[in-house]
């Protein structure tokens, strides 16, 4: 029992140096509270929407397969220690343990549970969604002399409520 | 069994004993790190023909420490979206288990202090093995919890590919260090570090175990520390910051100290699993363990430096195929590899021959597996439709 108290006194110590730094910080750090500060950083692009709650289901997968391996992990580790004493025993109950979980293994790899990147197609072009291909852009963006020609040589005529075509300027979202 | 020093039962010495370890270990960690982040950025620099940091101290090795007071006099502010309490704890989730973990390395022999004999060696719990484990693990939950709270795309991103990362080389690390508690036989640090002594490299577990554990759990511990080429966690072109972008001030610090403190434990953890400890050669017949250790950190921290400097990044899907399809396979089948040499020679190449034959199961199920996610076969509809255009 008394092997558990270092490991307690070092915890301590890492306990109280942790709240002695949050303290010295609160003491010395200055306080100036702006708005754009605050904000969540997007390389200085004022955020449209709130960050996203939703993320890939294949995450959750893999932490649900992971537990798969923990378990079987956490069983290894008393075996181990033990294997002097179980020797055939030992492996064949191992490798027989090993095995199903393999087996459940190959059975989601062939599932294609672990496959990450965008969905393949076996024929035509190589997967990517057309309307993000290079060719697409291209041409969804023309040069400048097709503008020149759309425009055509006349300035354009004011906007019914005077101000120029295009887009208003974006208003900065209030917090 | 154990630390000798608990003989006579707690006495107003080994209390002091004790006391003096426990702050030298805590020196230890925060020294090293101060030290590695400026080794790091030293090595890489000269690898990539620089200077370097060389103004702050002599040759700039005070560097590190320059920055970290400038950061305890930054504000730490909270972003407005974030959630106060879990934003404000993370960073101490993730510090306090990377700097206890180092207290059950062994860094060789035992003194003698006042007739009392202790190891160098903070603790030495029966369950060393999995403190290690559970010191990795527990990081996960600083990285989640800081990229959650700090509602923000980029640390969400980060937040989520880390811990998907995390779990994911766990299971290798699980595997391969299972490999060194087979042939020791126990989950005492001390006790594995006493199984590879005698005979210098032929003892040492990278050989006992032939190699291939112990390149899938160097493989692993990379990943796990999320260093180069594994740190998609931060990956700038994609994330800008991951996880820790919004962190600021003595939090951001912390991250900072927690990732380098991991490195150096990991790497004494290296030392000790695989590569004897402080095993080495007597000189003039003296022991000298502390030196062969940390001579030995050493040669891995570079190795870290140098495999930062060299390798470029991986995708994340090739990050989770490596993990999944290879390494945890491999790390299984070597198991009971290792496990049958460990019985007699026939039962070692029986479990070689099943694990080939399961490699091969394996294979036919990886490919079939990318069947399974194509959509359909034959040319892509919306290609000839554009031809048509």
């Amino acid at each position: 029992m008394e092997q558990y108290l270092p490991i307690v006194l070092l915890l301590a110590l890492v306990v109280g140096f942790s709240v002695a730094s949050a303290i010295g910080s609160r003491l010395l750090a200055p306080k100036r509270r702006t708005g754009a500060k605050e904000g969540p950083y997007e390389s200085g692009i004022v955020p449209r929407y709130s960050p996203a709650a939703r993320f890939p289901v294949r995450f959750y997968l893999v932490a649900m397969i992971f537990i798969i391996f923990d378990i079987e992990v956490v069983f290894l580790y008393p075996w181990a220690v033990m294997y002097r004493q179980l020797w055939t025993f030992g492996l064949a109950e191992m490798a027989a343990f090993a095995i199903v979980v393999f087996i459940a293994f190959a059975y989601l790899v062939s599932n294609g549970a672990l496959d990450w990147g965008p969905r393949q197609r076996t024929g035509g072009r190589p997967p990517a969604d057309l309307a993000r291909s290079t060719a697409a852009t291209v041409r969804r963006v023309p040069r400048p002399e097709e503008l020149i020609e759309r425009a055509g040589p006349e300035p354009r005529p004011l906007e019914p409520d005077g101000a120029p075509g295009g887009a208003p300027p974006r208003q900065a979202q209030p917090a | 069994m154990g630390d000798p020093v608990f003989a006579h039962g707690l006495t107003l010495a080994v209390w002091l004993i004790l006391l003096v370890k426990t702050v030298a270990v805590f020196v230890i960690v925060l020294v090293s790190v101060l030290f590695m982040v400026m080794y790091e950025r030293k090595a890489v620099a000269r690898l990539g023909v620089r200077w370097g940091p060389n103004r702050a101290g002599p040759n700039g090795w005070l560097q590190s420490l320059a920055d970290g007071t400038k950061l305890l006099f930054k504000e730490a502010f909270t972003p407005r979206s974030a959630d106060r309490l879990v934003y404000k704890v993370a960073p101490y989730l993730m510090l306090v288990p990377a700097l206890i973990a180092f207290a059950i390395v062994p860094i060789g022999g035992t003194v003698t202090v006042a007739h009392n004999t202790t190891e160098l060696q903070l603790a030495d719990p029966p369950w060393g093995i999995l403190f290690m484990l559970m010191a990795s693990g527990l990081a996960v939950y600083g990285v989640i919890l800081a990229g959650w709270s700090s509602r923000s795309k980029y640390s969400l991103l980060g937040a989520v590919r880390a811990s998907a990362q995390m779990i994911s080389y766990e299971a290798v690390l699980g595997l391969t260090t299972a490999t060194v508690v087979l042939v020791t036989g126990s989950l005492r640090t001390s006790s594995i570090v006493a199984a590879q002594h005698g005979g210098f490299l032929y003892h040492w577990n990278v050989i006992h175990t032939a190699l291939i554990p112990f390149a899938l759990f160097a493989v692993a511990i990379t990943a796990e520390m999320t260093r180069p080429p594994f740190d998609l966690v931060e990956a700038e072109e994609e994330l800008s910051g991951g996880y820790m972008i919004e962190y600021a001030s003595v939090d951001f610090a912390w991250f900072y100290l927690s990732e380098y403190a991991a490195l150096v434990t990991n790497s004494a953890f290296i030392v000790t699993l695989w590569f004897g400890g402080p095993d080495g050669p007597r000189i003039t017949g003296h022991s000298i363990g502390p030196f062969w250790f940390f001579l030995k950190l050493l040669i891995i921290l570079f190795v870290f430096v140098w495999i930062r400097a060299t390798l470029p990044r991986l995708r994340y899907d090739q990050l989770m195929e490596l993990g999944w399809k290879r390494l945890i396979p491999a790390a299984l089948i070597m198991l009971m590899v290792v496990a049958g040499f460990q019985i007699n020679r026939e039962w070692g190449f029986v479990a070689i021959g099943a694990g080939l034959v399961l490699a091969g199961v394996l294979w036919r199920a990886i490919d079939v597996g990318r069947g399974a996610t194509v959509v359909e076969s034959g040319p892509d509809p919306r290609v000839a439709q554009e031809a048509e255009q």
